[in-house]
């Protein structure tokens, strides 16, 4: 026994053991031999689990403790100087113990014989083989992923051809690659090729292995921790697509166009969808199923993969279906731009707090716009102070839903437009703008008829004509500040704006208009004054005929 | 009344000032709906009215050919009571003189209880003459401002700009203020009032009552009649 612990302790193999251990017993009964193979088989095992022991002990029953006492009898021939009694609770002990146990454990295990027998130098962590380029690989297999793994009902040598319990052949390789493509040859003994062909992600393998590079099957299904492959199964998709992914992968299109298919990881995980996996968006695509796509160029297969957004993103989505985008797309414009044309695809990210970010998004088609904003009073600030207050493109042409910005229902949204910022004290107070420019329009000729034509445009199908909105007078994407500009030059300016409608404005036609003033001593002296005068006279006047009217009832009831 | 033996309805408006008062009163009307819509333009009622009507631009189309009508109007009735008075010898019955204002201090005694009867008035007592010229000045006002509003480039041509927000603060005021007048003053004294409810029928018939003459406008009664004014002055208050 001391022996076998010795042996145990220097991880020798379990054939060696067997061999010395009947060689010096002069055990040559073949039946003896398997006994003492499955018994020392469940000793090892006890390393791992006292359910391999029973396993191994119960489904020798009887027979077992028969051999063991003869054995034990012939023994004690050799070593007289062992008591008997001891001896026997020595070697029993271990056996009542298991014997104890209920048979219901042992079936969990589930590992052959053979493996366990492996295990037993196999199962610990250090062991490795090296090759010849000095590479090594782990020889350690984890017995808990390998009763997990799809292939526990086999045993080691079902794999592992070349070994069994008597064979542990040396062997060379040059290189892991070398080995692991020598090893992978194994699997094709059952998964025969036709078999493996008929998945359409080996497709592309095979024909790749035809021109000498070869793809050992462990490298994406792993070797003893394989598992049954579906989506839900493998813990991480990720790992698993990266393993063609994560290099460089190029798909063709039929223009000759050709777009890699490696993603970086690491923008992967730095992106807001990093706890996705990959074909939680490459709907239809699995570990599975891999199924061949063919676009005509790789316009058409951006526009494809947009689509896969709107799985979770329905609500955005939905907008831009309203959007010009999608009408002008709808058209047959396929430059219009999709999802992952402004957001990015696998880098997807927030947009960070830095507003100008997103107008170089819409920069990137929209340039000569964006050129003209950074010279406004908007985009000067934006650009070169970094104000955040000031507005962006999606500010005034929203997000998702960008309408076409030449219609007339936009055009009277305009002042509703300016006004989120323009009427609001907190932000116009910092600028010391005043938040009344809203107020007067609305309230004089322009703003009463636009309220009124937006209403119209509920009841009524008439078409209105355009109504000046604030960008008529101010520009739009060229703004600019009317500080420090002479009045006179102002005036002059105006004039312009108003023939754009007024054909035939005079030069002090401009005037007409209070320019967002409201009416005081200072400004329009004339219109206060009249104002004024009105809101005494009119109380007076209706007073004063009340009184009268009262007077006379009084009266009347008085002469009665 | 009665009891009296004189029970004789006056003739007092011509079927041409009949028909000339209903005719403005519908234009009036017209012009308040279709401006005050326009002056309150937040409230409800005035968009549910604008949308009736086929919109704001439809509004604005009625109120101006409205205004061009009641403008028409109001010319030619400068023009006939013009005529008249001059070529026609008709009584200037509109003018007010200084008796007026001596009658608005009696009535107003009378009203207060400092004397025992009310002011002994003409044809058109000193209320209606400051009421005529009231809307008369003021509808002037309106068709000046009206027709600036209209057209601001050639008004612009030749006024400075500011003339534009002036005229349309003086229309929307004046236009509330001719419309509260005729509301409060004109609905009761004619509708309202003790003296006429429920309604005075003058203005449809062209007639009214002797009693109502002796009441209201004794000087003209008496002038009709062939008496002397003073004679006639409080004998109504007096018969009660």
């Amino acid at each position: 026994m001391r022996d076998i612990k010795f042996l145990l302790k220097k991880s020798a193999g379990r054939d060696t053991i067997v061999r010395r251990y009947s060689s010096r017993y002069r055990r040559d009964s073949s039946e003896m031999q398997t006994l003492l193979k499955n018994l020392l088989n469940a000793w090892i095992a006890k390393s791992c689990q006292l359910s391999a022991i029973t396993n191994a002990v119960i489904s020798m029953k009887t027979l077992i403790i028969k051999s063991l006492l003869t054995s034990l009898c012939q023994r004690e021939e050799r070593f007289p100087s062992i008591k008997r009694g001891l001896r026997g609770v020595f070697l029993l002990l271990p056996l009542f113990f298991v014997l104890l146990v209920n048979s219901g454990i042992a079936k969990e295990t589930g590992l052959s014989e053979e493996s366990q027998g492996c295990l037993g130098c196999h199962g610990k962590k250090g062991i490795t083989a090296s090759f010849e380029n000095n590479e090594f690989v782990e020889a350690y297999v984890d017995a808990e992923k390998f009763k997990a793994s799809i292939h526990n009902s086999l045993t080691c040598s079902d794999c592992h051809i070349d070994f069994s319990a008597d064979k542990h052949p040396e062997r060379r390789f040059r290189s892991k690659e070398q080995y692991t493509i020598q090893l992978s040859r194994v699997c094709r003994r059952c998964h025969t090729q036709e078999q493996i062909k008929a998945k359409s992600i080996h497709a592309r393998l095979f024909s790749e292995e035809e021109e000498g590079r070869s793809h050992p099957c462990t490298n994406c299904h792993g070797s003893h921790s394989i598992i049954r492959v579906g989506k839900r199964m493998f813990k991480n998709e990720e790992q698993y697509c990266l393993k063609c992914h994560g290099n460089g992968v190029e798909m063709e299109f039929k223009n000759g166009e050709i777009l890699s298919l490696g993603i970086d990881i690491s923008l992967l995980n730095d992106s807001v969808h990093n706890k996705l996996s990959c074909s939680d968006c490459h709907f239809g695509f699995s570990s599975e199923e891999h199924p061949q796509r063919n676009f005509r160029s790789r316009r058409e297969y951006t526009l494809a993969s947009s689509e896969n957004c709107r799985r979770c993103h329905f609500d955005k989505y939905t907008k831009t279906l309203e959007s010009i985008h999608f009408s002008v797309l709808s058209q047959g414009n396929l430059r219009a731009p999709v999802c992952i044309d402004c957001h990015g695809s696998h880098s997807i990210s927030h947009f960070g707090k830095e507003r100008i970010s997103i107008a170089r998004r819409c920069q990137r088609c929209h340039s000569e716009v964006y050129n003209v904003y950074t010279k406004s009073v908007h985009g000067n600030a934006l650009i070169n102070e970094s104000n955040q207050d000031v507005p962006i493109c999606i500010d005034c042409h929203r997000v998702h839903d960008i309408q076409n910005p030449l219609t007339l229902e936009y055009h009277e949204r305009i002042p509703e437009m300016c006004g989120n910022c323009h009427a609001d004290k907190a932000i116009m107070g910092k600028y010391g703008l005043s938040t009344d420019v809203v107020k007067t329009y609305l309230t004089d000729f322009h703003g009463v008829t636009l309220s009124f034509y937006k209403m119209q445009r509920e009841t009524l199908t008439k078409p209105a004509r355009p109504i000046a909105v604030c960008t008529d007078c101010h520009g739009t994407h060229n703004i600019t500040s009317t500080r420090g500009t002479s009045a006179a030059i102002l005036k002059a300016n105006m004039v312009k704006r108003c023939r754009q409608c007024h054909k035939d404005a005079t030069k002090n036609f401009p005037d007409a208009w209070l320019s967002h003033y409201e009416p005081s001593l200072k400004k329009a002296q004339l219109v206060f004054v009249i104002n004024r005068a009105y809101d005494i006279l009119m109380p007076v006047m209706v007073i004063g005929l009340l009184l009268q009217i009262i007077l006379h009832i009084w009266r009347y009831a008085i002469n009665r | 009344m009665k009891d009296n033996g004189i029970k004789k309805d006056i003739k007092r408006f011509d079927v041409l000032r009949i028909i000339e008062h209903w005719i403005i009163a519908a234009t009036f009307m017209v012009l308040v709906a279709t401006g005050l819509s326009q002056k309150f333009y937040i409230f409800e009622a005035s968009q549910w009215l604008v949308i009736k009507l086929g919109g704001i631009d439809a509004v604005r189309l009625i109120h101006r050919i409205s205004g061009l009508f009641l403008t028409f109007l109001t010319l030619q009735h400068i023009v006939v009571a013009s005529y008249g008075i001059l070529f026609k010898r008709w009584r200037p019955v509109m003018i007010i003189n200084k008796k007026d204002f001596t009658d608005s201090i009696d009535n107003m005694k009378y009203y207060l209880g400092l004397t025992d009867r009310p002011a002994c008035c003409d044809r058109y007592n000193y209320k209606q003459k400051f009421e005529y010229w009231g809307i008369l000045t003021g509808v002037l006002l309106m068709i000046m401002t009206g027709f600036i509003l209209w057209f601001p480039m050639p008004v612009t041509g030749f006024l400075s700009g500011e003339i534009i927000p002036a005229a349309k603060a003086l229309h929307t005021n004046e236009a509330l203020l001719i419309f509260l007048v005729i509301a409060i003053w004109h609905i009761y004294n004619s509708i309202f009032s003790p003296d006429v409810f429920p309604l005075d029928t003058g203005i449809l018939t062209g007639y009214v009552s002797r009693e109502r003459m002796l009441r209201e406008h004794p000087v003209e009664l008496a002038r009709m009649e062939g008496l002397r004014s003073e004679d006639i002055c409080g004998q109504h208050d007096s018969e009660r």
